[in-house]
């Protein structure tokens, strides 16, 4: 029969479909009763019906087959683990660690990088960066927009701001966004009620009309359909809602609100949006957008910073924008920390490969072939996978809590989660593949041993080289890694140490804004703040109290210029922040010379200003300024009354941390943002509420928010240096520990492979003692060599860390000794552990099976 | 592989169709795989046809249960292929197989008791 070689053959295959196990068994009668069925087929008929019930068998057995010996396979995997819990227990942390970083950070990289914005065709969205195109009017910006229409199908301008909103009594603050009318049809999305706005809608006299966010429909109008028409307040300027955003819609920076926009020449705060035109390619877009940015503004070169330089990228980079470099940085290390993680645990699989060889080389010797030892140790890698995947997604939770903290998502949309499609297949992935990677070595090496030969393959000099170079490589990454957490760490440490010129504990701060309340009117304004100061300076507890324009750490807008001493103009600008009575006593600042304003000097508008030391430096000595007068332009000078230390507004950045600051008294408060701070006896956190509620009662059309201790405060102006510290703090911590798994599992490695050599040594008279102390000298040569590597990256990586992380310094000698001899006491632990087995050779045994 | 713990003879029942088929036909006398599946047909006139792979498989459980084992005889050397196994029921195998007759005897006796016997039974 001329069918019957490919018949035979394309059986033989299928049979290869069972599993190792079965195989062995039964492949060989299996064929033989193939041969006899096919004997007795005749005919294509039969033919086709003998293969119809062959293939319907093999669908129905293959799975059977294959769960029965799984499930031994699982069975006999933990009773194997629970002979070595101790090293199972290493093994599955460590992946767990691996797999849940990655896929934590993996999930940050989705919703930023991969998952698309819930915009129309949002690939062809642009943010035009630093570019403002002509707003003197809508028709201007119009005009000029319908111009672009070459490479750009549509370009929208949006501005933003907080504001007060709502009713009379109790209004609320919101996140607005000033619009042109065709920002919605930029970004191409639907409103689920009304309408967006319309062509001219941001013209003069006709833009009292708001769109408003899904959640803000929901809090005020209870979902109710008859929102459209109704009339919202922003600021006390009454709009009326003309539709309602999807849910989820937040562009951009959370907005709630979106107002057709009011245009005015000289504003600069206006973000531009553009969607390309079809048919055009992003290069050929940004080549025609940089010959319009060069028309409109040809002498751009001359700003001298490339940060202000027009450009045009796409809207998914700019809104990643600050996270994108980090997270692929940290994915990159989680990468190879994964990486490392696998090779340990092969390491690990591979000492306890070699110790089982007797145990294997007897199975072997029972038929069982490479296949099937080589499928005993894939189930028990997979188990090992899915073991730590399910721990690895707490792990991956934590991480994406801590990003979600550290650096939120720019949109509703692209919150950080690992319940997402791609996230959890990646997740799968990453566990199939690191079992592959684990679990090859060891298979490899299983399938070395041969029957009868208890000792199994003996390691060859490559393969004892590459175990070294990996530990070695650990230990240089553990030294670079623990210098840099000491290093990075106490940089926390004095960022936290910093004199800012307050003093956080027992400092309660709350602000107000008086936009389009009655309050706001020139006159009513400094009455306001003076019935909340008294009210809350009688609370008990209450030290003192008072109020500023400008929150130290917080400050969003100054109002500044060049100001000087007697006509004499200062070298720097300086940064002037009105403030009432009892300021730095309440926030603990240093008065150095003089004395702060007094109620009267507020209520009357007294000429008096209070300056830092810095300023009144630039003059000469600061205790001679208090004879002196501050000058501003061609206005009235100010006597300076007081020389105070100054306060840090921004942590972190040099312009305000070390600015001139002038201090005056706020006769007219309450322009944008104002703040009262109150120093209190006890926790600050239990007199917010009081303080929050003696505020409102005084008059409730005036909203109330930033509620919050200065600790608090300051906990979110540090939370970025202080992830740094966390994250390199765990790297480090975690590369230690690997570091011991790899030392542990190269050793006992070692050990297990040389047991008979061991044996005649000891019968020669050595002590098990003394073998170990070789073993562990000879292990200490390996990681010296780590060692060395691991101080030249030191050197390398400290410049590195110096740009990332401000204040971290090189590493010293102390750091670098105390990580080197931490390392080396880690290591001879882990030698020792290693080699135990030493002390418990039986020599009789071991000369006797040889 | 004999199983350690031997369950009772009566745990094991029901029995699945294949694995008393394989039980009885084993009680005459030892069988290699394919004579055990043409027997079968045989026997149920074709109603219960064994594949390879779910022939095998009942094979490979009740090895690993103890009801069957492999003999090491080879009735007819000259004619054999050495890839052919050979089967004989052990002697837990015949209890078991004791054991899940009684059980359908019982439920014929009840059946019949209930419903009377078909007149051309």
């Amino acid at each position: 029969m001329p069918s019957t070689p490919f018949s035979l053959k394309l059986y033989r295959f299928l049979l290869k479909l069972y599993p190792a196990g079965f195989h062995d068994d039964y492949a060989g009668p299996m064929e033989r009763e193939f041969r006899d069925e096919l004997a007795e087929s005749s005919g294509p008929f039969a033919l086709a019906k003998l293969w119809v019930r062959l293939l319907s068998d093999l669908a129905l057995s293959l799975p059977l087959q294959f769960s029965r010996e799984l499930w031994q396979d699982a069975r006999h995997t933990l009773r194997l683990w629970a002979k070595r819990p101790g090293q199972t227990g290493f093994a599955i942390v460590a992946l767990a660690i691996g797999i849940g970083a990655n896929t934590g950070i993996f999930s940050v990289v989705n919703a930023l990088l991969l998952r698309s914005l819930p915009f129309h065709d949002p690939s062809r969205l642009a943010s035009l960066g630093a570019f403002f195109p002509p707003h003197g009017s809508a028709k201007e910006f119009h005009e000029w927009r319908q111009q672009q229409r070459a490479y750009l199908a549509d370009v929208a301008l949006i501005e933003q701001f907080d504001v007060n909103l709502g009713a009379v009594q109790n209004p609320v603050r919101a996140h607005l966004s000033y619009t042109s009318w065709n920002f919605f049809a930029v970004l191409g999305t639907q409103p689920v009620l009304g309408r967006w706005f319309r062509d001219g809608e941001d013209a003069p006299g006709k833009h009292a009309v708001a769109v408003i966010s899904y959640g803000l429909w929901q809090q005020f109008f209870a979902d109710d359909r008859r929102v459209l028409g109704s009339t919202l307040r922003v600021n006390g300027t009454p709009l009326t809602v003309v539709g309602v955003a999807p849910a989820g819609f937040n562009y951009p920076n959370n907005s709630n609100l979106w107002y057709a926009a009011n245009y005015s020449p000289g504003n600069n705060g206006w973000q531009t949006i553009a969607r390309l035109q079809s048919g055009i390619t992003w290069s050929q877009a940004r080549a025609a957008f940089a010959v319009e940015a060069d028309r409109l503004w040809p002498r751009r070169d001359e700003l001298g910073n490339s940060e202000h330089y027009p450009r045009m990228i796409s809207l998914q980079d700019e809104l990643a924008g600050p996270v994108k470099n980090a997270s692929l940085m940290l994915m990159a290390g989680v990468v190879l920390i994964l990486l490392i993680a696998c090779c340990n645990v092969a390491n690990l699989l591979l000492a306890r490969t070699a110790d089982r060889a007797t145990e294997l080389s007897i199975r072997s010797a029972l038929g069982a072939s490479r296949a099937r030892i080589t499928q005993q140790l894939m189930t028990e890698c997979l188990l090992l996978s899915f073991a730590a995947s399910i721990a690895g997604l707490l792990v991956a939770l934590w991480t994406t809590s801590l990003a979600t903290k550290v650096q939120p998502a720019p949109l509703s949309t692209q919150s950080y989660s690992i319940l997402d499609g791609r996230v959890l297949g990646f997740a799968i992935a990453l566990a199939i593949a690191s079992s592959v990677v684990f679990g090859a070595l060891p298979s490899l090496y299983a399938g070395r041993i041969h029957a009868f030969s208890a000792r199994g393959a003996s390691s060859t000099r490559g393969a004892r080289l590459i175990r070294e170079s990996l530990v070695a490589a650990q230990v240089m990454l553990t030294i670079i890694l623990l210098t840099a957490s000491v290093s990075v760490g106490r940089a926390f440490v004095s960022l936290m140490k910093t004199d800012r010129g307050f003093a956080t504990k027992g400092l309660v701060t709350v602000s107000v804004s008086l936009d389009g309340t009655t309050r706001g009117v020139v006159g009513h304004q400094l009455p306001f703040f003076e019935e909340v100061l008294d009210r809350i300076r009688r609370l008990p507890g209450v030290r003192s109290a008072s109020e500023t324009e400008f929150l130290p750490l917080d400050a969003t807008g100054f109002v500044g210029g060049s100001f000087g001493i007697d006509g004499r103009a200062a070298k720097h600008n300086s940064t002037m922040v009105p403030v009432l009575s009892d300021y730095f006593k309440t926030m603990g600042g240093g008065i150095l010379y003089g004395r702060e304003f007094t109620d009267a000097e507020v209520r009357s508008d007294a000429q008096v200003v209070v300056v830092n030391e810095r300023f009144a430096k630039e003059f000469g000595s600061a205790a001679d300024a208090l004879e002196h007068e501050v000058t501003i332009g061609k206005s009235t000078p100010r006597k300076i009354i007081g020389v105070v230390t100054g306060m840090d507004y921004m942590t972190g950045t040099m312009d305000t941390a070390h600015s001139n600051q002038i201090f005056i008294p706020a006769h007219s408060p309450g322009g944008f943002v104002s703040t009262f701070v109150a120093r209190v006896d006890g926790r600050a956190e239990d007199s917010l509420p009081v303080i929050r509620d003696t505020i409102r009662a005084v008059d409730t059309q005036v909203p109330v928010f930033g509620v919050k201790t200065m600790e608090q405060r300051m906990a979110e102006a540090v939370a970025r240096p202080k992830f740094y510290r966390t994250a390199i703090l765990l790297f480090a911590g975690f590369a230690l520990f690997l570091a011991v798994i790899g030392i542990y599992s190269v050793v006992s490695y070692a050990v297990a492979l040389r047991t008979h050599e061991m044996g005649v040594r000891l019968a020669l008279g050595a002590t098990p003692v003394e073998l170990r102390g070789t073993l562990v000298r000879q292990g200490l040569l390996t990681v010296a060599t780590g060692a060395i590597f691991g101080i030249a990256g030191t050197i390398f990586s400290g410049r590195f860390l110096e740009s990332l992380v401000e204040g971290a310094k090189s590493v010293d000698l102390t750091t670098l000794i105390f990580s080197i001899v931490l390392i080396a006491l880690v290591a001879s632990a882990s030698i020792w552990a290693g080699t135990r087995r030493i002390a418990r050779l039986d020599i009789l045994e071991i000369l006797r099976i040889e | 592989m004999p199983s350690n713990e031997r369950q009772a003879a009566n745990e094991l029942t029901p029995l699945s169709p294949a694995f008393f088929h394989i039980l009885l036909s084993l009680g005459e006398g030892e069988r290699h795989g394919y004579a055990l599946k043409r027997e079968i047909s045989r026997r149920t006139n074709g109603k219960l046809t064994l594949g390879p792979g779910m022939l095998y498989g009942s094979i490979n459980k009740m090895l690993a249960l103890g009801l069957i084992e492999e003999s090491g005889d080879r009735p007819d050397a000259h004619l054999d292929d050495e890839r052919r196994r050979y089967y004989r029921i052990t002697n837990y195998g015949r209890k078991v197989a004791q054991a899940e007759a009684a059980r359908m005897r019982e439920l014929a006796q009840l059946a019949t008791a209930t419903f009377g016997l078909p007149k051309h039974a």
